[in-house]
């Protein structure tokens, strides 16, 4: 589309050749800029899938195969046995049931948080309101290893470490400050405060007013922070390996991690990556699950 | 239907005063329009009405019974926004319904009530509809359906129609005037657009800077508007006004203006003082091109403006605009200059300081 909209007025330039300014340059200026836009494009889409291309090819070759020299970009064979193996070095399924359970409650918790702290600051006036936003963009500004002591000393004295609720509450604590901002701007620039106000006149009390009408509108913007929380949880390393290390419960992540460690990424390195596809998984199956809320825009017609 | 008092109402926002003391009394059944400018304190008096602001003072009642500290749904109105203020996920007889799901009612009663309001508004077929799929004036009709499925005591509609185009404004003010006369319930009804309050009040309540300036029926306000203010706001063409002194005497008096011309007023100033500074209106429509020696003045055509059935002509004298609706399509062009009779009748005279009415007995104690 881009590229087509400054094919005008190259086109009318040729036409009428007087014409100066930015907006009139020759055929070969538009042809060297689209030439260039590509290869910037293509250099761009390789830097970041050539790692993801090589760890799904990985996964359906053999451990010869993968580290064939020179190396076989694209596999001379295809195999599911790695995927097949890969269970019986590394309890996977469970670890990616713990990721599921732990970032999904986290992703709950901090959203149905989130939503409630930032409904509250995007339409009440209170005295100390500005103190409060202020302290919780303050948060994001802390790197995350400097709060690593406190917490894992909070969690270990709340009788939390290596437990499942110990995680999704710290998992849920970090995420809520973005959550709280995010929605905050959502609802003050998605949900008209006439909605509400309708709504107190139809018979609502504040409370069924946000549960009954903007909530519901505000799926798109729930979602986003629903998504974020969750794959914060899901990609988190430090904080899992810190508060939750015990081989059972163990997410995903560090049990890939551990696995690694053992040496599974040089002696079974085929199964690794297969192992590592199927941690990607679930979370692109959420991400697709819930892009259609990131992109619908439901206000559209509650207003003029 | 029911009446509503205001009673010294006072309503501050920190330390700004929206409506400093404001005493209004509604009738059962009446269909009261609240107008002026922007920032005149309009919308705020009917949000406390409805219960979405605060009182800061005096008391609001709703037949008899004080409802400063009840929630908007413990009051028995239904409001019609602005902006529509639909519920976008639900489908427009859910957005019809949704009041009386609230209140518990059964679902084929919702049915049915929803069905008779979409009857009377024509919103049948676009039931299972949802808001991003209809048009501005459907939008505006659902709007209206969702307060009168209810039944309510009192409607409250803040600038409903200033969404909508030219066309489907004269077409929905029809259509509310005609569901006052069906449902005779208490309208108290906000706009800013005096045409609309002219064409539908019972009464109009004009509103300046928190105060009321006047309350009547349109045609009193047209007629014997009681300030500048009000003369100025209502009509459209504006009313024109001249500042300047009577001189004369009692018999034989005359507006001297500030440029030092004079305009000759032998009947209306009848009575009235000598040295006297007033601002003298007159309507457009009571403005002719002057064909013989009456009272009137000489001005300098700047634009002419024909509207098709008549033709405004807009020029000034001594520093003041003046606009003049003639009838038909007279040959005047711009540049030329054109003696305009003044008809005595409708002459209208203010004090300059205040802006308020000056009556011909008043003119005479004032000197």
């Amino acid at each position: 589309m881009t590229m087509d909209t400054l094919d005008h007025p190259s086109q009318n330039s040729g036409s009428r050749g007087a014409r100066r300014g930015g907006f009139a340059r020759s055929k070969n200026a538009d042809r060297l800029t689209r030439a260039l836009v590509i290869i910037v494009t293509v250099v761009a889409l390789i830097y970041i899938l050539l790692p993801v291309y090589w760890m799904i090819k990985s996964s359906f070759q053999t451990n010869i195969d993968i580290r064939a020299q020179p190396p076989h970009w694209i596999p001379r064979q295809l195999t599911f046995q790695a995927y097949q193996d890969m269970t019986l070095v590394i309890p996977i399924w469970r670890y990616i049931l713990n990721s599921i359970y732990v970032a999904g409650a986290a992703a709950v918790l901090s959203t149905l948080v989130g939503c409630s702290a930032a409904y509250v600051l995007a339409r009440f006036r209170f005295p100390g309101m500005t103190i409060c936003l202020v302290m919780i963009l303050a948060t994001q500004l802390i790197p995350p290893i400097t709060r690593a002591f406190p917490i894992y000393s909070a969690i270990q004295s709340a009788g939390l470490l290596n437990s499942y609720t110990g995680i999704i509450i710290a998992y849920a604590s970090f995420s809520l400050p973005f959550c709280v901002m995010l929605l905050r701007g959502y609802f003050m620039n998605n949900c008209p405060p006439d909605l509400e106000e309708a709504a107190l006149v139809d018979g609502c009390s504040y409370f069924s007013a946000f549960w009954r009408i903007i909530l519901p509108i505000s799926l798109p913007g729930l979602a986003a922070v629903t998504i974020f929380t969750f794959l914060n949880a899901w990609n988190d390393f430090l904080w899992a390996s810190l508060l939750l290390n015990q081989g059972e419960m163990k997410t995903v992540q560090v049990g890939i991690g551990d696995f690694s460690g053992e040496g599974g990424n040089v002696r079974y390195i085929s199964m690794f990556m297969a192992a590592c596809v199927t941690a990607t998984i679930p979370a692109l199956i959420m991400f697709l699950f819930v892009q259609r809320w990131l992109v619908s825009g439901l206000t559209a017609g509650s207003v003029k | 239907m029911a009446t509503i008092s205001m009673r010294q109402l006072k309503k501050k926002y920190g330390a700004v005063v929206a409506i400093p003391d404001l005493s209004l009394e509604v009738k059962d059944g009446e269909f009261l329009i609240l107008v002026g400018p922007s920032g005149c304190g309009k919308s705020t008096l009917l949000r406390m009405l409805a219960g979405l602001e605060s009182v800061t003072g005096g008391d609001i009642a709703i037949d008899d019974e004080v409802v400063n500290d009840q929630m908007p749904r413990q009051r028995d109105i239904a409001m019609v926004f602005q902006s529509y203020a639909l519920y976008p996920h639900m489908t427009v007889g859910q957005n019809m319904g949704f009041s009386l799901k609230l209140d518990k009612c059964s679902k084929a009663e919702i049915k049915e009530r929803v069905a008779a309001a979409a009857d009377i508004l024509a919103l049948t077929p676009l039931l299972e509809r949802k808001p991003a799929q209809l048009s501005g004036g459907q939008r505006q009709r659902v709007a209206m359906g969702r307060a009168i499925v209810r039944d309510p005591k009192v409607f409250l509609f803040d600038e409903p129609l200033s969404n909508l185009d030219a066309k489907l404004r004269v077409q929905m003010r029809a259509e509310i005037k005609s569901l006052h006369r069906r449902l005779k319930t208490t309208i108290v009804y906000v706009t800013h657009d005096q045409v609309e309050a002219m064409t539908m009040a019972d009464r109009i309540v004009v509103m300046s800077a928190g105060h009321i300036e006047q309350v009547g029926t349109p045609l009193d306000l047209y007629d014997r508007p009681m300030s500048r203010f009000v003369a100025e706001f209502l009509g459209s063409p504006s009313m024109n006004m001249l500042t300047g002194e009577l001189i004369g005497t009692s018999g034989a008096m005359a507006l001297k203006l500030d440029d030092g011309s004079t305009i000759a007023l032998p009947h209306a100033a009848t009575g009235m003082t000598p040295g006297t500074k007033v601002t003298m209106g007159i309507r457009p429509e009571h403005l002719s091109l002057a064909t013989g020696d009456g009272p009137g003045f000489e001005v300098e055509v700047d634009v002419t403006e024909p509207t098709g059935s008549d033709t405004l002509l807009i020029g000034g004298v001594a520093g003041c605009a003046i606009t003049c609706e003639i009838s038909g399509r007279p040959k005047v062009a711009p540049g030329q200059k054109v003696r305009l009779a003044i008809d005595e009748a409708h002459l209208h005279f203010f004090e300059q300081e205040s802006g308020r009415r000056i009556e011909a007995a008043d003119l005479a104690l004032a000197g």
